[in-house]
């Protein structure tokens, strides 16, 4: 663990850049598939300034359209992986998830009903979404308050409770409305990556990425209170202002990607258990791993949600789901032997 | 005849000498600017559509997607489906929308189809097309003209409306003329009538759904001499079963939509409630819920089949 700097550094910019080129490669992808047709010239072509005779109808659809969407992807994507890693590093349980948490729940309660408000996405529906979430990992911290917190099934328990009843009070409010927006929440709570323009990519990256910095300038505490809370004690890491400030940071981060499209579920169980096993268990690595190979693990999601229907699209949160779900189930068994 | 041609040609013979000795070029030019000045206005005709916002339409759009069915229908009505380059994926009637391609359904558009479709106009509809892609569509430079039909009257407008951005005025006036007359048919019979029929409208199975006063279904209600039983502020209130059974409708209408064994499933059900005066009095019906549901011209085509289920007598004593 306490490996020299030099060493981890070298680590972290291998890796880093293995997974650029993989959330590259998604990008790249997902410019050239849509559902008005794909190919990778008109991206080439449009990249490199050849001119075509079809050229400015392709650049707003590649830039204006599909480029939005791969990059709310990849920012959905890296935030919710990052998050399912703090929260497995802090609660020291490996099921531990936004989504599973309720975290996400949470801040859908809070988002619904800034919509039901009429506030604007932003800076209100996200605000809402940030009360909600704090609400319920408030919830969850109390329920499962104590040393049981390390133990695996009073969270997740808690976690399953708190889920239940987030998704009683959003349909509760969903059963309230009985007009046109209904629709929209419903592709929304499916997880809707659909509609971001660049701006609100924009308020979105500026929202998540100081997250992440901050929580990669803590990833060392992480590793020293994934071997124990006397260790990382004795090593003079102050435990309750580092779990503190990591949860609300990134309670933050996730609501922010909650309001702005909906509940994506099981991706921060997928790529940091994958991750782990792919480069060990150092944070200080897996903390930029986590935001370069989710968001590439997002986009490629979002393009399967865009290409398998012929007509429409399939809610980006059912293909994760697809994939997390019995990855979880896998985890369960395993680590309950 | 003759000499008018020959004249004509005689002009234009010396115009053009005029022309090539460069007398005229200035001339010329001031009536080029003259010419072009109403063309380019035109261009940038700016109307404020029903939702209040000004769109700039194009003078003779060519390229038009219909963002809802309704509108599809209505651009159909009026002759101008050769303008139709786009449509949504309920757009169902007339059988010749099916084959103009899909842009998504009208609740999800597909804003990559709709974009490649390179539009020059969408109409889209205030209730139902997602607020964040017409934004969307505006923000990429394609005018987006919305129309909010919420009753007869509005659906007429909404006629006129389209009929005015498509270069169809007169076949919107003629079957705008063609509507008001039909209804107005229907008036003076409804006015024989003394009777005014306890009418429940249900148009969701599960929950039971219903439509209030504010609804053109409550219009139409009216219009055909009923009483719509759901009436009241909310728009689409819910009803238990127990409360339909309490309101004793006299004539209970199950608007159904494409999957039709299911509501002929629920229109057995309720018929096994002897005790209602529409089950015993055999006034329990399933019509079609797209002549009866949506803001389209054929809207008074629903009126007429509404009046006929609610005042069968009306059209008895005619014949």
């Amino acid at each position: 663990m306490n490996t020299r700097a030099p060493f981890v550094l070298k680590r972290i910019f291998v890796v880093s850049f293995l997974l650029l080129i993989l959330l590259g490669v998604g990008m790249f992808l997902g410019l050239s598939m849509g559902s008005s047709g794909s190919g990778m010239s008109p991206v080439l072509e449009s990249l490199f300034g050849a001119r075509g005779p079809d050229s400015a109808l392709m650049d707003t659809i590649i830039w204006k359209i599909r480029f939005p969407r791969v990059l709310l992807s990849a920012l959905v994507g890296a935030t919710l992986s990052l998050g399912g890693l703090v929260f497995q590093a802090l609660l020291r349980n490996p099921l531990a998830e936004p989504y599973i948490l309720g975290i996400s729940g949470g801040s859908a309660i809070g988002a619904i009903t800034g919509i039901l408000l009429g506030f604007s996405r932003f800076p209100g529906v996200a605000a809402a979404a940030f009360a909600g979430s704090i609400f319920t990992l408030f919830l969850i911290l109390v329920m499962s308050s104590g040393q049981s917190i390390i133990k695996r099934d009073s969270l997740l328990l808690s976690g399953v409770m708190v889920n239940a009843f987030c998704s009683a009070i959003i349909m509760f409010l969903v059963s309230l409305t009985r007009d046109s927006r209904l629709h929209n929440i419903i592709f929304w709570l499916m997880g809707d990556l659909s509609s971001g323009d660049m701006h609100q990519v924009g308020i979105l990256a500026a929202t998540v990425l100081p997250c992440f910095c901050l929580i990669f300038f803590f990833s060392s505490p992480m590793n020293l209170l994934l071997m124990g809370k006397e260790t990382a004690q004795t090593t003079g890491v102050n435990i309750k202002a580092v779990t503190l400030i990591l949860l609300v940071v990134t309670s933050f981060a996730v609501s922010a990607t909650v309001s702005q499209c909906g509940l994506v579920g099981f991706v921060g169980l997928v790529m940091p258990h994958l991750l782990r096993l792919l480069f060990g268990p150092d944070h200080r690595v897996l903390v930029p791993a986590c935001v370069l190979g989710g968001g590439a693990y997002m986009v490629f999601c979002d393009l399967l949600a865009r290409v398998l229907p012929e007509q429409g699209e399939i809610p980006a949160g059912v293909i994760t789901a697809m994939i997390g779900a019995p990855l979880f189930v896998f985890l369960l068994k395993r680590s309950g032997r | 005849m003759q000499f008018s041609i020959r004249e004509g040609r005689g002009c234009a013979v010396l115009t053009l000498r005029w022309y090539q000795r460069g007398v005229l070029k200035p001339a010329v030019m001031i009536v080029l600017v003259f010419l072009l000045c109403p063309v380019l206005q035109s261009n940038a005709r700016v109307l404020i559509d029903q939702m209040g916002r000004e769109v700039n339409l194009p003078d003779d759009p060519q390229r038009v997607v219909s963002l809802a069915p309704n509108v599809t229908e209505t651009v159909f009505a009026l002759g101008q489906e050769h303008r139709l380059k786009g449509v949504t994926l309920f757009s169902n009637f007339p059988p010749q929308a099916k084959a103009i391609p899909r842009v998504g359904s009208y609740v999800q558009l597909d804003l990559e189809r709709i974009v490649a479709l390179r539009p020059d106009l969408c109409i889209a509809t205030k209730d139902g097309n997602p607020k964040e892609t017409i934004d969307r569509l505006v923000s990429l430079n394609i005018p987006v003209y919305a129309v909010d039909p919420r009753d007869l009257d509005s659906i007429m407008e909404t006629i006129l409306e389209i009929g005015d951005i498509l270069d169809a005025r007169k076949e919107a006036t003629a079957l705008v003329n063609r509507m008001h007359s039909r209804i107005q048919n229907i008036n003076v019979r409804v006015e024989h009538s003394t009777t005014r029929p306890s009418v429940f409208y249900q148009i969701g199975i599960s929950p039971i759904i219903s439509a209030g006063t504010h609804t053109f279904i409550n219009e139409l209600i009216v219009l055909a001499g009923g009483r719509n039983l759901a009436h009241g502020p909310v728009p689409y209130p819910q009803f238990s079963r127990e409360q339909v059974l309490a309101l004793s409708p006299e004539v209970f209408i199950i608007s159904s939509m494409s999957r039709k064994a299911i509501f002929e499933q629920v229109k057995r059900e309720w018929s096994k409630w002897s005790g209602l005066p529409a089950v015993r009095n055999q006034k329990i019906f399933l019509v079609d819920s797209d002549i009866l549901d949506r803001p389209t011209p054929r809207l008074v085509e629903g009126l007429e089949r509404l009046t006929r289920l609610i005042h069968p007598e009306l059209f008895e004593e005619t014949k």
